[in-house]
């Protein structure tokens, strides 16, 4: 699983757009983005301080975070736009548009086969009527599971997920298992050993090539210059720099502001 | 306006226990988020504890009050320290503490019935006289009521909006560990609200019952009421609370005068709660951790 | 058939235990694997066993029996489920205080609705003219074969809840229950989840109402207060909130202990049965409930196993 061409020009990718999107929280304004496009290449990075509004940003697109103002929507690869903001929370991962978590977010009673079998399964198998339905399930994602579990090495998948790590890459894993079209990922490799962290990394590589649009939140700075064709940066709620890697580095005098020296 | 008067005098004056009900519970829930199912009992013992000490001291009502909801409140206590002081250290959830103060509800109901029996008790009182207040004839216990509840409220809100307890329990509601920090003592000041929550359910209590009779289902059958007031009131704190109780009280006495079932007040209210709940809960649904 | 030896209080000491397990199982689909914890199971049961009796005493039916039982009983899970629906959509998107507000007030509508509407109902007076859907002899006989229908019928909710665990739609529940936010960002309607469970598991509980309406022949407003939720409860939860077997074991330990044992088998003064041990049997249900849930939260059977179901249907 490693990207051969990770910028192929003929594919047109599914963009998200963030208009007048406001959110304060007791007063304090954490994110007001004017305009905002994400999704022109394949894997954009997103830095920024501490509490420059990141992940409250990626949660309002995900509707873990409501909006105060304006709207938040997807125009799909195929033209149109769909205004993600008044749907309801369960659609947008039918849309494609999918977020692997910060913190640690799991089934307490689940175990691992579980938790995936449940991102997998259709809602048609879920009906209280249906309850002769789970081998048909099993059969139809039992190998595209399974390479994954293979790939990261899990143990056992009939136990429960036990560290922090395995929860953190399940959650990564349930997350690829949707089919992600629009991929945020919050700190993906926070808390992953360095090898898991590099067989994400070629994951992510490998679906931006085909098509899917990535955009990765991570504290590690060598992740996002290795990894993205963008890199975004944003202070006090909004995006105040975008360029490639090579641009946002050489810019020293707006990062090493926000980020300290020898970030860059 | 003859309607419109004798629903608000009726409402006031009969319902006022609702109001002062509903503040002591809505305490407990604001303050320290718990739904307490067993404060229908604290409530039916206020009412007993009013009548013990009316019967067998031959207090007049005045008096009994005093008792009623110093007992009450003790109770209340107790029922901190020896049920859900010991569930939250023991980690219980949210779900599972309110099954518990339905248990507890169910085994103090049943028993003080099995001490009691079913035949309903009565308050040993002189008949009160009836004031006429707007045209509308009113006992003087519930004017009382009325008047205590007023006096009441207005007590405690002075007490947590202006006191330096109360600034301590405030502190302790929104934040239980930075409060702790501060040199607050969480037990103190929880037991505290428990004692006034107390206080406040077992007058209501004794109201309850010189108003009608003292039986083991007094509390329970005001519970839901008590519920929804201080559930959709509890948004916006005491006043909320008294505001949406006031309401629920007039409401009630006008559909009373209207229906020939009075049942039917009950059956209006629970449908309305209920929805300016799903109204509100819509609002709030989506947004949520993730 | 010569039933001399049997206890008539037996037959309905065994039909209680069976018809709560029955609620129990339906309980623990909504709170074990849900999380919802339903505080009106007797609104939906009541309200089964209410619109069942009106319907088979007050409607001028052209057909006999069973046709008139059948009929009126399905009605009646209907219009239990359609309660389901309604009641399911209003607070699905509720949080646990909300649900009980909702819960506790319908369980409550359907009380005050029983007294008020004394035309249909008979109130607070009762309502007779209710009867078996057929006679094989004397009373007792056709009470024995209504326990056995009624077992067949809890056999079958069993099952279902058994396979519920084997199936996505369990793990759709439990995933709910568990984190339900996490749920919704993979693509799952959590809304339409529980309120599909919230019909199907209410027309259930109807259909019991409904049985129960056949068993006692009287219908009584004082039979729709809190015991009957308590009691799924305090069963469900003695046994194990989280497992099938739980409703199971709990039930037959707290009303089988009550209504069986202490009811057929010990030699108490009469007027005992009549004043003291109902008053007692609730008081101790309520005990056991704040017991277990501060020492032994996940009840006798302890929490499901997932990692054993799925090493035995997906092991390598």
């Amino acid at each position: 699983m490693v990207a051969e061409a990770a910028d192929a020009p003929a594919i047109t990718r599914p963009r998200l757009r963030v208009k007048g999107a406001v959110k304060s929280f007791s007063g304090r304004i954490v994110v007001d983005v004017d305009d905002l496009v994400l999704g022109d290449r394949p894997i954009e990075g997103l830095i920024g301080p501490n509490g420059a509004g990141k992940t409250t940003l990626m949660r309002m697109i995900m509707h873990s975070t409501s909006l105060d103002r304006g709207t938040i929507s997807l125009l799909p690869s195929d033209g149109g736009e769909v205004v993600l903001s008044t749907l309801p929370a369960y659609r947008l991962a039918r849309l494609g548009v999918v977020k692997s978590n910060q913190v640690i977010m799991d089934f307490p009673k689940l175990t691992i086969w579980d938790s995936l079998l449940l991102a997998v399964a259709g809602s048609r198998y879920e009906q209280p009527h249906r309850i002769f339905s789970e081998r048909a399930v099993f059969e139809q994602h039992e190998s595209e599971i399974r390479q994954y579990l293979d790939y990261f090495g899990f143990r056992d998948p009939t136990l429960y997920a036990m560290s922090a790590g395995e929860k953190k890459l399940l959650d990564i894993v349930r997350c690829l298992l949707l089919k992600p079209r629009f991929l945020l990922l919050d700190e993906p490799t926070a808390g992953l050993p360095a090898d898991l962290t590099d067989k994400v990394m070629a994951v992510v590589r490998d679906l931006a090539a085909a098509g899917t649009s990535v955009v990765v939140v991570e504290h590690d700075l060598n992740v996002i210059w290795n990894l993205c064709d963008e890199v975004l940066f944003m202070a006090e709620g909004s995006v105040i720099l975008r360029g490639d890697p090579k641009t946002i580095r050489e810019n020293r005098t707006v990062v090493e502001k926000y980020l300290g020296e020898g970030h860059v | 306006m003859e309607f419109i008067t004798q629903s608000l005098v009726i409402g006031l004056t009969e319902h006022a226990p609702l109001v002062l009900a509903a503040i002591g519970f809505a305490l407990l829930y604001r303050l320290t988020g718990l739904i307490n199912v067993a404060y229908s009992e604290t409530i039916t013992l206020g009412a007993y504890f009013g009548m013990w000490a009316n019967t067998t001291f031959e207090l007049n009502f005045y008096t009994v009050l005093l008792p009623a909801g110093l007992l009450a409140g003790l109770v209340s206590v107790a029922s901190y320290l020896l049920v859900f002081r010991p569930a939250k250290q023991r980690g219980v959830g949210v779900l599972e503490l309110i099954i518990i103060s339905f248990g507890l509800s169910i085994f103090l109901r049943h028993g003080l019935q099995f001490i009691f029996g079913y035949p309903v008790r009565f308050y040993d009182v002189p008949p009160p006289d009836t004031i006429p207040v707007l045209g509308v004839g009113v006992s003087s216990f519930r004017l009382l009521a009325l008047v205590s509840v007023a006096v009441l409220a207005l007590l405690l809100y002075l007490f947590i909006q202006r006191s330096s307890l109360g600034l301590k329990i405030r502190a302790l509601a929104s934040d239980e560990g930075l409060a702790q920090v501060s040199g607050i003592r969480p037990l103190v000041v929880t037991v505290l609200i428990w004692f006034i929550a107390g206080v406040a359910g077992g007058l209501a209590g004794a109201f309850y019952g010189v108003g009608s009779n003292v039986a083991p289902l007094l509390g329970w059958r005001q519970f839901l009421m008590i519920l929804m007031v201080a559930l959709v009131g509890g948004t916006w704190g005491l006043g909320g609370v008294i505001l949406v109780g006031v309401g629920t009280s007039v409401a009630l006495a006008a559909m009373a005068l209207q229906f020939d079932q009075v049942l039917y007040a009950q059956l209006v209210l629970i449908v309305a709660f209920v929805v300016v709940l799903k109204i509100r809960g819509r609002r709030v649904a989506e947004t949520a951790k993730v | 058939m010569n039933l001399d030896w049997l206890d008539a209080f037996l037959i309905t000491g065994l039909f209680q235990v069976v018809m709560v397990i029955g609620l129990g199982l339906l309980l623990h689909l909504q709170l074990g694997l849900a999380r919802i914890a339903n505080f009106g199971v007797v609104g939906f049961w009541g309200l089964g066993m209410y619109a069942f009796g009106v319907l088979y005493v007050r409607v001028d039916w052209p057909f006999g029996e069973p046709w008139q039982f059948l009929v009126c009983a399905a009605a009646a899970t209907l219009i239990a489920g359609l309660a389901g629906l309604l009641v399911g959509w209003l607070i699905a998107d509720l949080d646990t205080d909300g649900v009980l507000v909702g819960t506790l007030g319908f369980a409550t509508a359907v009380q005050l609705l029983a007294t008020t509407e004394d035309d249909l109902t008979g109130g607070a007076r009762g309502m007779g003219g209710l009867g078996f859907p057929y006679d094989i002899g004397r009373v007792k006989e056709d009470e024995l074969l209504w326990l056995v229908i009624t077992a067949v019928v809890v056999v079958a909710i069993f099952l279902y809840a058994w396979r519920v665990h084997r199936s996505p739609y369990g793990r759709l529940l439990i995933a709910v229950g568990g984190n339900e936010p996490l749920t919704r960002s993979l693509g799952k309607s959590t809304f339409r989840a529980k309120l599909w469970l919230f019909t199907v598991t209410s027309a259930a509980m109807g259909l019991l109402g409904a049985m129960n309406g056949v068993m006692v022949r009287y219908l009584d407003i004082g039979n729709v207060g809190v015991g009957v939720t308590l009691a799924a409860m305090v069963g469900l939860v003695l046994g194990g909130t989280a497992r099938v077997w739980g409703a199971v074991v709990g039930v037959i330990l707290t009303v089988g202990l009550f209504d069986i044992v202490v009811q057929s088998y010990l030699p108490l003064p009469q007027d005992w049965y009549t004043q003291a041990i109902p008053v007692l049997r609730e008081a101790a249900f309520g005990l056991t409930l704040m017991v277990v849930l501060l020492f032994r939260p996940l009840g006798l059977l302890g929490d499901m196993r997932r990692d054993e179901l799925m090493r035995k249907l997906h092991g390598r």
